[in-house]
């Protein structure tokens, strides 16, 4: 095992120490890997904070960020301890994964001393505080210092301010991150501030290295040094990291280090350098105005003094390791030989901390992997002869559909079938009256067309006039708050309101949200709406409107096939997209569909249904053998998660088939969505275990202003299956699964297989690391507590007074309360109902996936035709 | 009356008590939010059947009184139901509801004290209260920080009110604020006492109301969770409109209140240049809430008690609203930047003259009285500038018939409160003691030249004196560097400590 916590590079000096033209804007690039780009949270999709790292294991990804920025990424113990507690961890799985960390090391030392060593330092009890500070042990360290030394870890590069602030010195990082949060916050600010930062669309440099001259929170001597500094952003990093000494070879190294200082606002100029080529030197820009300031601040200190001993390995705690779990008195020592002492050594080393955690989390996994193989072995076979469906759903592969999907199926003979939310479509969509689009899709995609709702010029001109009229109410208020004289008079005029809305939210909070939704609703009353399906010529800068003819089969096609729905339809077949209801909470999106860029997935239905009740569709379809039968009709729904409820979102005239399926279905929902509100919610932290009527209470979470966890989102998320639903119906998989439909005897060259790993499972992937971050560091890489965040910019949530941009999700959405986790921090598990051959071919083709799962970054499993089960991980 | 009044109030404390205990079952805490809605309904009852004012030993029962333990109690009770699901989970859920209880229940007691002694013991007690909520958790070293900050000044604010009360009540004699403040009572002052015992007032006063030079503790405790910042904004900074409600005979007409003018006209320029700049929402609301405390105070300054009183009930409503709706900030999509900015030219020009005519008639009722003239002025300009947002730029029929709806709805709804307010708060306060019109002048000049000042800097973006103001003014707003910490690192230690 290699135990060092730099990460290797990909690329690395080509450029020789100096050379003149130094690129600076590659190493920028490069350095980029080490953040995730962060969009705004208004659009909350799940984010990989890891994405740009996937060529390094996890391991040492997470020696990278322990040894930098102290932060850890394998479950803590007390998560672990409870975890075993509930039966999670198998210890059979926890000493295989030994044995393999055992085989994986050649060590001086006979097998049964260090195992035994190992199995009692895997409790990783405290080492006594006695222990340390046994009066021998001083001796005894100096003694074996003269050994020659152990293979040392090469330590990675940390800012100058911080290895200041390391030794004790001034609180330079710390004032370096207060200036650079405000500069970032001004610069980006979307909420419109009534002055907003001077100068800034010249960017962010320019417009700082402008103002920074009559910052007061600079001295006036720091101020001065700046006085002259270069007016190009890439001149200034240039000139700032010459000025600080830093060898051209480990300029990537620093700039990383300095990227990760606070992430989340260097991630969000990532994202928005990403967004428009005017802007694209934007993450230089931020390093620029960043070190340039690290320089100002640190001028009187330089050049730092070189510290000492850093790599040298400290010996204390390992000769206390092997006294306490090795039974080695420090007295014995000396008995021992010194290429024994020397092993002895070096075991203790390796076998530190992160080692431990790193096979707990191992051991945690496979008890998961096991558990889940098992119940889909032992499940009871399918009944024989299966009715035909009398409708077939279409849901997103959300976990959160899958306790839906099973309901659904218990209330009659209707079929589930899950596919990404997006249905394949790859649009970007645009509300009745509304100038802003949503890219609806994975944040993986790029939008190719553009779907308009429309209506009749006179109803849209009214509506408008009534939306305007809507808007100009809060407008009105923001513009009295920014004015010295209106502001004084502001309480008095809308503080009779607000009280109102303060009083009727907290003591009928079910009935007060439900009453201001639909006095909007009443006031806007928005129109009947068209779908703009067909292509209509437009610019060429922007996106085309709607779709060809042989662009709308395709789609249809696409998904068809993706669902794995292309024979035996019934007279139904409802597309559900899926969306969320919460109130006052910032991370609303979060909750919404993943796969729809965190938006509901209501649209994306609306579209793909329509599409699909086409007859030139349908006709041109029958022609490559998929031939839907004149009765069957498409309508959209939307599964409302917070209430597992579903609403019709578009049904068109039907069938008298279809309309008495769908009569039934009707008859059948009300039961459907209390069994499942009811599973759900006995999740939920609450006073009363199960509540008497499931269905006011889910609607008091939807409608509470005071709710913190409206619903669970997709906490606990673990696995993702794709296979036929045969292999896990009548499982019950507790709302973890993501469960993608596939049969592989519909896939002989394996593309829809690819298409499945490329797309939906890498969404599924991002979601699930994302989940995981935010539960092992929830300060870094999640978003803390609720309580205590501020919304800034308009952008995201800063935490306290002022902090980094926080990227994940905060504390309550992955913790039962401030002791007890919910979220089982586990990477997923792809589980792939195929031939072993199938994965075969899969991993060899996709060198990324690969990549992920031999990285540990994605777990991958196969259960062959036989029911075999394979782990590949 | 008094005696259910207090017989509630320990109820709660009781029950606040009870659940700080472990073995009580969580869900006592929906059983508490019902026992704590008991004195909010007595003290209604009260203010509604009370309309002498009695002293009652060391009470004063007048409808002021009554009136802001109501206020006091509501907003405690409004925050304690938002704490119950909001809170739920944390680590201090139990104590954030006793001393929500007790901080909250002492508040409303100050209020109805006569006897100075009270006053004293409750308004320290409240402080002490608020001080330890915004440290409740001690985990995290901002929050330390913030606690320290706020107590320090709250400590200081204190002591100064202590001295003020104790040379009062050496001079007068007297303990009960109504024996100090009748003619003989009074009289016993000499004239650079009382101007010795006001400025100490003011000084006590200023703080709690995050007043410039003071105004950073409530800028710092944006760490406290939003509940505990709702009650704060809204129960507990507008004391010094109380304070000075009840001192007024001794404050009227003198130097202090010329003082008093100077901060506040600085702290309602600061607040607002605060919201120019500032982009964190709850920031933004701690500064609105500098610039509404300095406009109470000069309300009170210019003798218009009634008004400040008004002001800070409706200020300490609002407030509490916006912060528990802090949530809510992130709008889905940014609706589209208003395109409609051609609007008639006659639309505009009739609402400047409207506010205008409104002004100057509302002027006219009361030439002769200086916080009439501040008013007519805001009103005037308020008038005609939500005539230009809500009318002038309305879209289209609809829009406009809209507009012109809900300014008619808030100007009813308002004269409506302020009428039933003032009905009862006149036999109480006393109006009056006006300071000279000059005084009012000037606070008219500060205004109208910071809000022109402002409209300049505006229109001169790339000038010097644009980049030096917005920097002050972003300093001023922001966190000093040792109240802020890039990542939340306390919770990392609560997940190595886990459970239990």
């Amino acid at each position: 095992m290699n135990v060092t916590s730099t990460l290797p590079k990909r690329t690395k000096e080509n450029l020789t120490p100096d050379s003149p033209d130094l690129d600076i804007n590659d190493l920028v690039k490069s350095a980029s890997r080490a953040i995730a780009p962060l969009w705004p949270i208004a659009t909350f999709a799940a984010r990989n904070p890891w994405m740009g790292l996937e060529r390094q294991s996890f391991e040492q990804v997470a020696r990278w960020l322990k040894d930098t920025r102290d932060v850890e990424i394998y479950p803590s113990f007390s998560m672990i301890h409870a975890a075993q507690n509930r039966g999670e961890i198998d210890e059979a799985f926890l000493k295989m994964a030994l044995q393999r960390w055992l085989d994986s090391q050649s060590l001086d030392l006979p097998r049964e001393v260090a195992e035994r060593f190992c199995r009692a330092a895997l409790k990783r009890d405290d080492l006594p505080s006695n222990l340390l500070a046994t009066p021998g042990l001083k001796c005894l360290v100096e003694k074996l210092s003269d050994l020659e030394p152990l293979d040392t870890e090469k330590h990675s590069l940390k800012p100058l301010s911080l290895c200041l602030e390391k030794q004790g010195g001034e609180r330079v990082a710390h004032t370096l991150d207060h200036h650079l949060i405000k500069w970032c916050k001004l610069f980006l600010d979307e909420s419109q501030a009534a002055w907003s930062l001077p100068n800034r669309e010249e960017g962010f440099y320019r417009a700082w290295h402008r103002l920074v001259l009559y910052d007061p929170a600079l001295s006036h001597e720091q101020r001065q040094r700046l006085k002259d500094w270069p007016q190009e952003a890439n001149t200034a990093l240039k000139e700032a990291l010459f000025a600080l000494e830093i060898p051209h070879s480990e300029i990537q190294d620093y700039l990383e280090a300095h990227l990760i200082s606070l992430p989340g606002w260097a991630g969000m100029m990532l994202w928005r350098s990403q967004q428009s080529t005017q802007e694209n030197s934007l993450l230089t820009e931020y390093l620029a105005v960043r070190i340039s300031l690290e320089w100002a601040l640190l001028k009187p200190y330089l050049p730092l003094p070189k510290q000492k001993n850093e790599d040298k390995v400290p010996l204390v705690p390992l000769i206390a390791a092997w006294a306490h779990w090795g039974d080695l008195p420090i007295q014995a020592w000396s008995q021992l030989s010194s290429t024994e002492q020397k092993a002895r050594l070096i075991l203790a080393y390796r076998f530190d901390e992160m080692t431990t955690r790193r096979l707990w989390l191992e051991a945690w996994e496979q008890t998961h992997a096991d558990q889940l193989s098992e119940m889909i072995r032992s499940k009871p076979p399918v009944s024989g002869e299966v009715k035909p469906a009398l409708a077939q759903f279409v849901f997103c592969i959300d976990v959160r559909s899958e306790p839906f999907r099973r309901q659904l199926e218990k209330a009659g003979p209707f079929e589930t079938y899950g596919m990404a939310g997006f249905f394949g479509l790859p649009i970007e969509t645009s509300e009745l009256g509304s100038e802003h689009t949503h890219s609806s899709l994975p944040v993986i995609l790029k939008p190719q067309h553009r779907v308009k709702e429309s209506s009749s010029a006179f109803e849209l001109k009214q509506y408008e006039q009534r939306r305007q009229a809507a808007h100009s109410l809060n407008y009105t208020f923001k513009t009295m708050k920014q004015n010295l004289l209106t502001s004084l008079l502001l309480p008095e005029v809308s503080g009779p309101w607000q009280s109102l809305q303060m009083l009727a939210r907290s003591f009928v909070p079910r009935s007060a949200g439900r009453a201001f939704r639909q006095l909007r609703e009443a006031w806007l009353r928005k129109p009947s709406t068209e779908l703009s399906l067909d292509h209509m010529h437009t610019s060429e800068t922007e996106l085309p409107v709607g779709f060809s003819e042989e662009e709308k089969v395709h789609y249809v096609r696409q998904a068809l096939r993706m669902m794995g729905l292309t024979n035996h339809f019934a007279p139904l077949v409802v597309i559900c997209g899926h969306g969320s209801y919460s109130t006052n909470n910032p991370y609303a999106s979060a909750l919404d569909c993943g796969a729809c860029g965190g938006a509901s997935g209501g649209f994306n239905a609306r579209v793909l249904a329509a599409l699909a009740n086409l007859p030139k569709v349908r006709e041109a379809l029958a022609t490559e053998g998929i031939s839907i039968p004149e009765d069957t009709v498409f309508v959209a729904a939307e599964h409302v998660t917070t209430l597992d409820e579903l609403h019709w979102l578009y049904v068109p005239r039907l069938s008298e088939p279809a309309q008495e399926v769908f009569d039934r279905i009707q008859a059948a929902l009300p039961k459907v969505s209390h069994d499942a509100n009811e599973e759900r919610l006995s999740q939920l932290p609450n006073f009363e275990s199960c509540p008497k009527n499931p269905k006011a209470e889910a609607h008091r979470f939807a409608e509470d202003w005071s709710e913190v966890r409206p619903e669970w989102g997709l906490a606990n998320n673990a696995e993702f299956i794709i296979g036929r639903r045969e292999l896990t119906k009548e499982c019950n998989l507790g709302g973890r699964a993501f469960l993608h439909n596939y049969d592989w005897q519909e896939d002989q060259d394996g593309t829809l297989l690819a298409n499945i790993i490329a797309g939906p499972a890498t969404v599924a992937q991002w979601i699930n690391l994302q989940y995981y971050a935010s539960t092992v560091a929830p300060h870094y890489y999640g978003s803390g507590n609720k309580a205590t965040q501020t919304v800034t910019a308009g952008l995201g949530v800063m935490q306290g007074n002022a902090s980094d941009l926080l990227a994940g999700l905060p504390w309550q959405s992955v913790m039962q309360s401030d002791q007890e986790v919910y979220h089982a921090p586990l990477r997923l598990l792809v589980v792939i109902e195929a031939p072993r051959e199938y994965v075969e071919r899969l991993v060899d083709h996709d060198p990324a996936f690969r990549q992920k799962v031999q990285n540990g970054w994605i777990r991958l499993a196969n259960i062959d035709p036989e029911g075999y089960w394979e782990s590949w991980s | 009356m008094l005696t259910s009044f207090f017989i509630s109030l320990a109820v709660c404390a009781l029950s606040a008590l009870l659940l700080l205990h472990p073995r009580v079952p969580l869900s006592f805490v929906r059983i508490h939010v019902g026992i704590i809605a008991l004195p909010v309904l007595v003290a209604l009852l009260a203010l509604v059947t009370t309309d002498a004012n009695i002293i009652f030993g060391p009470w004063c029962l007048d409808p002021l009184a009554w009136l802001m333990a109501f206020l006091v109690l509501t907003i405690g009770l409004v925050v304690q139901r938002y704490s119950v699901r909001y809170l739920l989970g944390d680590r201090s859920y139990r104590k954030y509801f006793a001393l929500l209880t007790l901080t909250t229940g002492v508040a409303s007691v100050a209020w109805l004290s006569d006897d100075l002694r009270w006053l004293l013991v409750c308004w320290g007690a409240t402080l002490l209260g608020l001080t330890l909520l915004i440290g409740l958790n001690r985990e995290w070293q901002v929050a330390r920080t913030a606690a320290a900050l706020s107590g320090r000044l709250f400590a200081l604010s204190w002591l100064i009110l202590l001295l003020g009360i104790v040379w009062l009540t050496q001079v007068t004699g007297h303990w009960q604020l109504s024996h100090v403040l009748a003619k003989d009572g009074l009289a016993q002052l000499g004239s650079w006492e009382r101007t010795g015992v006001n400025l100490l007032l003011v000084l006590a006063v200023v703080i709690p109301a995050a007043q410039w030079p003071f105004q950073r503790w409530l800028l710092e405790s944006v760490v406290a969770p939003t509940p505990v910042s709702a009650v704060m904004h809204a129960g507990l900074v507008n004391a010094g409109g109380i304070m000075l409600t009840r001192f007024a005979p001794l404050f009227n007409g003198d130097l202090a209140q010329i003082f008093l003018l100077m901060l506040a006209s600085i702290s309602v320029l600061l607040g607002t240049g605060i919201i120019l700049v500032q982009v964190d929402y709850k920031r933004q609301l701690v500064a609105s809430t500098i610039a509404q405390m300095g406009f109470m105070l000069i309300q009170c300054a210019l003798g218009a008690y009634v008004a400040a009183i008004i002001h800070l009930v409706l200020h300490g409503l609002f407030k509490a609203a916006l912060f528990l709706q802090a949530g809510s900030a992130v709008r889905r999509y940014e609706a589209t930047s208003r395109t409609s900015q051609r609007s008639s030219f006659l639309w505009k020009i009739a609402g400047t003259a409207l506010g205008f005519l409104v002004g100057i008639g509302f002027w006219l009722t009361a030439p002769g009285d200086g916080y009439q003239l501040i008013s007519s002025l805001i009103l005037g300009w308020s008038l005609s500038f939500v005539w230009t947002q809500l009318i002038a730029f309305g879209h289209g029929r609809i829009g406009r018939m809209a507009g012109f709806s809900l300014l008619g709805g808030a100007v009813i709804v308002f004269s409506i409160i302020y009428d039933a307010l003032t009905g009862v708060l006149y036999e109480t306060v006393r109006q009056g003691g006006q300071p000279p019109m000059p005084a009012a002048i000037l606070v008219l000049f500060i205004l109208l030249s910071g809000s022109a000042l402002g409209a300049w800097l505006a229109r001169n973006r790339s000038s010097a004196a644009f980049a030096v103001i917005y920097l002050w003014l972003v300093r001023l707003g922001d966190p000093h560097p040792v109240s802020i910490e890039s990542h939340p690192n306390y919770l990392a230690q609560y997940l190595a400590r886990g459970g239990n």
